[in-house]
């Protein structure tokens, strides 16, 4: 379960989140959805705590980001926005090396990475290092190393930005498969296909506001429209930054 | 997971990293070569130039030596007499030759009257190879002036002594050593040059690398206390910088035995048990040359930028111990607390054999400590702050 309570945040002038609430239950796939510039980015740092807000709380099961950062973010699997990756070190290496820092060492660690490499399809790569990796590649050691630690909670930012068809479809079934753990999964998108395709509810943001908020099914409720599309558009005002 | 097990996680990684780093281990494996080289080529070209002299002696250009035979022969005892060039001070302004003599046409008059005599001697004080050569044309004209002035004494039946109230003996005792001395001076300014090239690249990679690369978000994402992750970076640069310093130190102890004293004229002071001395004494500027690299590079815009920085802050340190080094001035003791400059007078009074006061190298290390231990605790508290990732 991951809450922002009343979150605001602004970079200078800029006000990016201006109260921000919303929760993440447990056993759902809740995505945050909005055009380019909404504050999206800046609600998952705030929620996975490299960012702190100006006003309001995150939550992580409970423990708030601001007082217990480090009991918070145990509990957190990221899959950034910026999946930057050692060019020096191998894919298994990233992996154990994420493990490593969230307190995993010995047989169990090899043996959660192996779990890891078979279940993202990694063999072919897991020890070959890093340099001149292809985006799908990437994205794969990304996603080994926040989910690591087996977290109840993940927060992915445009987990499918620059995938092919067939990495796309893996990603969601790795996504499916969590919830189906009971576990709590926020991901952020711009992408309609995306929302529909996985998410059990929707929180829609536009201008640093929670504008929308609610299944699917309740979104084309709440604006009249039947297309989740247009449901989005009306939602948010205008159609800019949408694909 | 405790602070010490985030350290020892964030460190051993950045060493693998480094390690394998070509760019990293060239820096902390084949750099720290070149001063020693340096310095031994150096020393042996000082060497061989005041062997030379010592042996074959000096030449000596000297213009109109038909107006002076006498004096040119008694010249000809002390060096070889060449033939002047067309313009002497041209010549010696251009550096063609060292010095030269000019025994003009009315010499021999004036020498006949019982008048001084007049002789130029043109030399260029600001070269500091026309040194000897134009000592050594002096000394000659005032040994011969002093032989001929007792002679007419002598035939006017005053004992030469009685116009010497002085036995003068001049006792150099800082040749050759002092040619070389200048050279030791240098010793200091290439162990700080050491301890900043060695540590930098892992610096610069560690932070300016990892968000050039975009992988410092995920590492704040991850449950660290913010203070180890920085610690374990400034740590894993100190390994290559202590490496590179250590390599250093090796080289210029090694010095000596490629140059053995009976062939440089001069013995130096770097036995093992300086070189120890050395290597305690610049584990504190490690520490705070490795602070300050990784806060200045955390806070650079990019790889780039962070070099630039990072370059610039090298000479920093370096320059004035050189500069002193040269001058050879007694240093107010004050100067001591400066870190990088108390460490660097320190092991150049080791090197002169001189003797070190104990409260001074602690002063000097307990100073520079400090100033380590306020650098990571800053750059720890902008680290807590996220702003590394950020600011940009």
């Amino acid at each position: 379960m991951i809450e922002l309570d009343r979150v605001a945040k602004s970079f200078g002038e800029v006000r990016a989140l201006r109260g921000v609430s919303f929760a993440v239950p447990d056993g759902q796939i809740t995505g945050l959805l909005g055009p380019n510039g909404a504050g999206k980015t800046t609600a998952l740092r705030i929620a996975y705590g490299v960012l702190r807000p100006d006003a309001g709380a995150a939550r992580v099961d409970g423990i708030d980001l601001a007082r217990d950062r480090l009991g918070a973010q145990r509990r957190l699997g990221v899959l950034p926005h910026a999946q930057g990756l050692y060019s020096r070190l191998t894919a298994r290496e990233h992996v154990l090396y994420f493990g490593e820092m969230h307190g995993l060492s010995g047989a169990a660690l090899r043996t959660r990475t192996d779990e890891l490499v078979r279940l993202l399809g990694m063999e072919d790569f897991a020890e070959r290092r890093a340099e001149g990796f292809s985006q799908g590649q990437r994205v794969k050691v990304a996603l080994a190393r926040a989910l690591v630690h087996d977290p109840q909670n993940v927060v992915l930012d445009e987990p499918t930005n620059g995938l092919d068809v067939a990495a796309t479809r893996q990603v969601r079934a790795l996504l499916r498969d969590l919830r189906g753990q009971g576990r709590s999964i926020l991901f952020s998108s711009h992408v309609m296909q995306e929302v529909s395709a996985l998410c059990d509810r929707v929180v829609v943001i536009a201008r640093g506001q929670v504008v929308a908020e609610g299944t699917p099914d309740d979104l084309r409720r709440q604006t009249g429209r039947d297309g989740l599309e247009d449901a989005f558009v009306a939602a948010i005002g205008s159609e800019e930054g949408l694909s | 997971m405790t602070w010490m097990r985030s350290f020892w996680v964030v460190f051993a990684k950045e060493v693998r990293e480094g390690i394998r780093d070509r760019r990293a281990l060239v820096a902390a494996l084949f750099f720290p070569f070149l001063g020693p080289a340096l310095l031994a080529v150096m020393l042996a070209l000082v060497s061989q130039s005041s062997r030379r002299a010592d042996e074959v002696g000096v030449d000596i250009p000297v213009a109109g030596r038909e107006n002076a035979p006498n004096l040119a022969a008694f010249l000809e005892q002390g060096a070889r007499l060449v033939d002047a060039p067309a313009d002497p001070e041209a010549a010696v302004r251009r550096g063609e030759v060292d010095v030269v003599v000019v025994l003009p046409p009315e010499f021999a008059a004036a020498l006949r009257a019982g008048r001084p005599a007049p002789v130029r001697v043109i030399t260029d004080e600001s070269r500091q190879q026309a040194r000897p050569a134009a000592a050594a044309a002096e000394r000659l004209l005032a040994a011969w002036a002093r032989q001929t002035g007792a002679q007419r004494l002598v035939l006017r039946g005053i004992h030469p002594s009685v116009v010497e109230p002085l036995a003068l003996e001049r006792v150099d005792v800082s040749t050759p050593a002092s040619r070389a001395a200048a050279l030791l001076a240098t010793i200091p300014f290439f162990l700080v040059m050491a301890v900043f090239t060695g540590g930098m690249p892992v610096a610069i990679d560690a932070t300016a690398g990892e968000r050039e690369r975009q992988s410092l978000e995920p590492l704040f994402a991850a449950p660290l206390p913010r203070s180890a992750l920085v610690l374990a970076k400034m740590a894993s640069a100190s390994v290559f910088s202590a490496l590179a310093l250590v390599e250093t130190t090796v080289g210029f102890g090694l010095v000596p035995l490629a140059l053995p004293p009976a062939r440089i004229g001069f013995s130096m002071h770097l036995d093992p048990w300086v070189l120890l001395a050395i290597l305690a004494l610049c584990a504190p500027v490690v520490a705070l040359a490795c602070a300050l690299m990784v806060t200045l590079a955390a806070r650079a815009r990019n790889f780039r930028a962070a070099q630039t920085t990072l370059s610039l802050l090298m000479l920093v340190p370096a320059l004035p111990g050189m500069v002193l080094g040269l001058l050879s001035a007694r240093p107010p003791p004050a100067l001591y607390a400066v870190p990088f400059l108390g460490e660097q007078l320190v092991v150049s009074r080791l090197l002169r054999a001189e003797t070190v006061e104990p409260a001074r190298v602690a002063l000097s290390s307990a100073s520079t400590l400090l100033a380590a231990a306020l650098v990571a605790m800053l750059a720890a508290r902008t680290f807590e702050r996220g702003q590394p990732l950020f600011d940009s």
